[in-house]
């Protein structure tokens, strides 16, 4: 298969106003191939935002290239942006004009124009279904209908890629199902290459050919779904959510050699979200078994013997969180 | 090229969809321009008046009465260093009329006016004129004598002027009573003679002579209407609300434009918030086209913006001087420094508050400082100076020379050469420092 993305060593250091600096990405290879979905799941803070802007050309990598359809994003730059659409985690539109201004506008940015360009905007606000708002200030807009907007501006030039991050990120459930639809639309009907970054397991396992994941800067884990959930073997994952009662190793070690088919257990203590304590998430145990329902029983029992209260259980089948966890011990969070 | 015309009308059209733009754009400056223009233009204090130096080295009760009739003839006449005021309103530096004397004796060592100095103010447009009444003004008079007035200007002598003027239409009274006293005294004179009448002693003769001179000077007061229309017809065109804009509306333009423009602070990083700013970078633009737009809509919103405040003069029936386009290259000059100004600051400032909290800062302390509210000239010698730092001072300073004093496109050259000299040093900062991303 032919690449559409390839990225060599991509390295970005931001450097603070206090002289301290941070390596937001740290050494990214990816190879995006004609024609798929690609996702880059990672939580918050892991390099997504980063690695797209240097792979769009809005940030210059500290270190390596990348090159898209033929061109480098550093060398070639307006040749590489010509294949590309953008769709921005932020809405990056104007507020005060309208939804067909604002893709009039774009439009024209990309050299198009006349009767060619008002259809495709025509076509396009058919497309995300808002032919009937086109001429409403952005800023009247909901969450959603913006979120489709900024899609819009990305497809203007038809572009043979798309790069699109966290584009269902604040919108409700039936906005987000109409995006993930859209995408999927893209690949199947258009042929279209798809860049997708998310921190949400379900969108990248719905939507992904392939994944890669990210965190603290770096890809842990890259390739199709089913190449992924085998590095973390057929096992299942037990995740008992936990009282606020404190559970020691010995306790861990305790259900790990009592109950047989248990080959792993994880401990996530619960987490203060906001500085004033008045959110957090709760206490969470996770156990990997090879038959997780006839280890089951076993671990609650222990639990109860050991006094601690159990709020409750979910039994899953192996999938990307379970790699991710695998990899990193913590959970994916929103 | 077409596209950095269609970036620059986007910015304008999103600027102008902003109601709070309008108000800064329109409403505050008409105005400001409007209330500062009348209330400048009105009274007889301010710089409404016109500033004219006189030297009087004759000081006798003639030349006192010349200057009487001249402030009678046209009393937007400010004349130094007789009428300065605790305020110094003449500009002299301390020389107060209480030192002056208003009526002084000849005294030269007290003088605090000398003739060098005074010609110097009307060559710097200082005063709008000098004038010298000559030692023994009064003696040629009455002796049927030509003597001269000496009158200087910066003025086109081809223009008419007000203060000219209401110098000629005095002398013309003055000299036709006193060839009316000459003539008098001369057939006096011959009638003694032919007749072999006892010789009237001199005094005698001085008093029917200043008698007859003053009749005749009351009677050619009373009379001359034909002067008196012309006088009265310069009077209205200077002392009316002309003078009070021709101060005003560049001096709130001036300001307002750096309102205008530095406003592009906040906007750039509005537009990074926004992420349109992201946007354009990933659309297959040059970043000189990015730039070199925005650096154009902030310019022409500029240029707006003086169009509207000299709009409020052209509809108050203000004079603009008699090059338009000496006019349009020195607004040019002054929104291109402070566009430069604009990009020179904005890497530096990380917030919306902070760009404005510079802003007003800027506007309110280098606009008075360069002449916007009141003109330089009003203020100490140091003062004047200093304010020209200010960017405004500058730009007023072209301002004056093409309305105030009619010049062209030669009276602005250095004015401009200091404009454009530091648009292109701040437009180097700005445009290396200029962040991306
Ligand atoms: N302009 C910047 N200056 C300094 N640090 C930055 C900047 N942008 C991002 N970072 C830091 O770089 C790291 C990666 O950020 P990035 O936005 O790429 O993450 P992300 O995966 O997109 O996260 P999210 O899911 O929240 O969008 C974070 O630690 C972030 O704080
Ligand atoms: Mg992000």
């Amino acid at each position: 298969m032919q690449a559409m993305v390839q990225t060599q060593n991509l390295r970005k250091t931001y450097k603070h106003a206090d002289g301290t600096s941070i390596e937001a990405v740290k050494g990214v290879d990816l190879e995006i191939h004609q024609g798929e979905i690609f996702s880059l799941l990672g939580p918050n803070g892991a390099g997504k935002t980063t690695t797209i802007s240097m792979i769009s050309g809005l940030l210059t990598p500290t270190t390596g290239d990348a090159v898209i359809g033929g061109y480098s994003i550093t060398k070639q730059p307006l040749e590489a942006k010509r294949l590309m659409g953008f769709v921005p985690q932020e809405i990056a539109l104007y507020p005060e004009l309208s939804a067909r201004q604002n893709l009039l506008f774009f439009g024209k940015m990309y050299a198009m124009g006349g009767k060619a360009l008002n259809q495709r905007v025509d076509e396009l606000l058919e497309f995300i279904d808002l032919a009937d708002r086109q001429n409403n200030r952005i800023d009247t807009f909901s969450g959603g209908m913006k979120r489709r907007v900024n899609i819009a501006v990305g497809l203007l030039h038809r572009p043979q890629l798309i790069y699109m991050d966290e584009p269902t990120v604040g919108i409700d459930p039936q906005s987000r199902r109409r995006i993930l639809d859209t995408v999927k639309q893209l690949r199947d009907e258009y042929g279209m290459t798809v860049l997708y970054t998310t921190h949400l397991m379900e969108e990248a396992q719905e939507l992904s050919d392939r994944v890669g994941i990210m965190d603290h800067g770096a890809i842990i884990a890259m390739g199709t779904q089913g190449e992924l959930t085998q590095q973390v073997g057929e096992e299942d994952r037990l995740e008992f959510t936990i009282g606020a009662q404190t559970v020691t190793d010995e306790l861990i070690e305790r259900i790990q050699n009592k109950a047989t088919a248990v080959t792993r257990v994880l401990y996530n203590p619960p987490e203060q979200l906001s500085e004033e304590g008045s959110e957090s998430t709760p206490a969470r145990l996770i156990a990997f078994a090879k038959r997780g329902r006839t280890a089951l029983p076993l671990i609650i029992q222990i639990l109860d013997a050991a006094g601690i209260e159990i709020q409750s259980v979910a039994v899953r089948e192996p999938d990307l969180e379970a790699v991710f966890l695998a990899l990193t011990g913590r959970a994916l969070r929103d | 090229m077409h596209a950095i015309l269609t970036l620059i009308l986007n910015d304008l059209r999103v600027f102008f969809s902003q109601r709070s733009n309008l108000i800064g754009l329109f409403v505050m400056p008409v105005l400001f321009t409007l209330v500062l223009g009348w209330s400048l233009g009105r009274g007889d204090s301010g710089p409404s008046r016109l500033r004219v130096d006189l030297i009087d080295l004759d000081q006798t009760d003639m030349s006192a009465r010349l200057i009487d009739e001249l402030r009678a003839a046209n009393d937007a006449l400010l004349l130094c260093p007789l009428d300065n005021d605790a305020d110094d309103i003449c500009g002299l530096d301390g020389a107060t009329s209480q030192q002056a004397g208003i009526v002084a004796p000849s005294n030269s060592e007290d003088e605090p006016l000398h003739r060098e100095r005074a010609i110097e103010r009307a060559r710097q447009g200082r005063t709008r004129a000098l004038i010298v009444v000559p030692e023994g003004y009064a003696t040629a008079l009455k002796t049927f004598q030509s003597v001269s007035i000496e009158y200087y200007s910066l003025s086109d002598p081809m223009v008419p002027d007000s203060i000219l003027q209401s110098l000629q239409a005095v002398l013309q009274r003055v000299n036709s009573a006193s060839m009316t006293t000459g003539v008098a005294g001369a057939l006096l004179d011959n009638f003694v003679h032919a007749t072999g009448l006892t010789v009237i002693d001199a005094e005698t003769r001085n008093q029917f002579l200043g008698e007859l001179y003053l009749r005749a000077q009351q009677k050619l007061t009373e009379q001359p209407a034909s002067v008196r229309f012309i006088t009265t017809n310069a009077e209205d065109a200077n002392a009316g609300p002309e003078n009070g804009f021709s101060q005003s509306v560049p001096g709130m333009g001036s300001m307002y434009v750096m309102f205008t423009v530095l406003g592009g602070m906040a906007a750039l990083l509005r537009e990074r918030r926004q992420w349109t700013l992201q946007r354009l970078i990933t659309l297959p633009l040059a970043r000189a086209q990015i730039l070199g737009s925005k650096i154009g809509a902030y310019f022409v919103r500029g240029m707006i913006q003086y169009f509207i405040v000299f709009a409020v003069g052209a509809a108050v029936g203000m004079n603009f001087g008699r090059d338009p386009l000496a006019l349009l290259t020195i607004m040019s000059a002054f929104v291109l420094c402070i566009t430069a100004l604009t990009f020179a600051l904005a890497p530096w400032i990380t917030s919306e508050g902070q760009a404005n909290g510079v802003l007003l800062l800027l506007s309110l302390s280098l606009a008075p400082l360069g002449g916007a509210w009141w003109p330089l000239e009003i203020v100490p010698e140091l003062m004047q100076t200093i304010g020209h730092l200010s960017p405004v001072a500058w730009a007023m300073d072209g301002f004056h020379d093409l309305i105030f004093f009619n010049g062209g496109f030669g009276d602005i050259l250095p004015e401009l050469g200091v404009l454009l000299g530091a648009a292109a040093v701040l437009f180097v900062i700005g445009i290396r420092s200029f962040k991306y991303e």
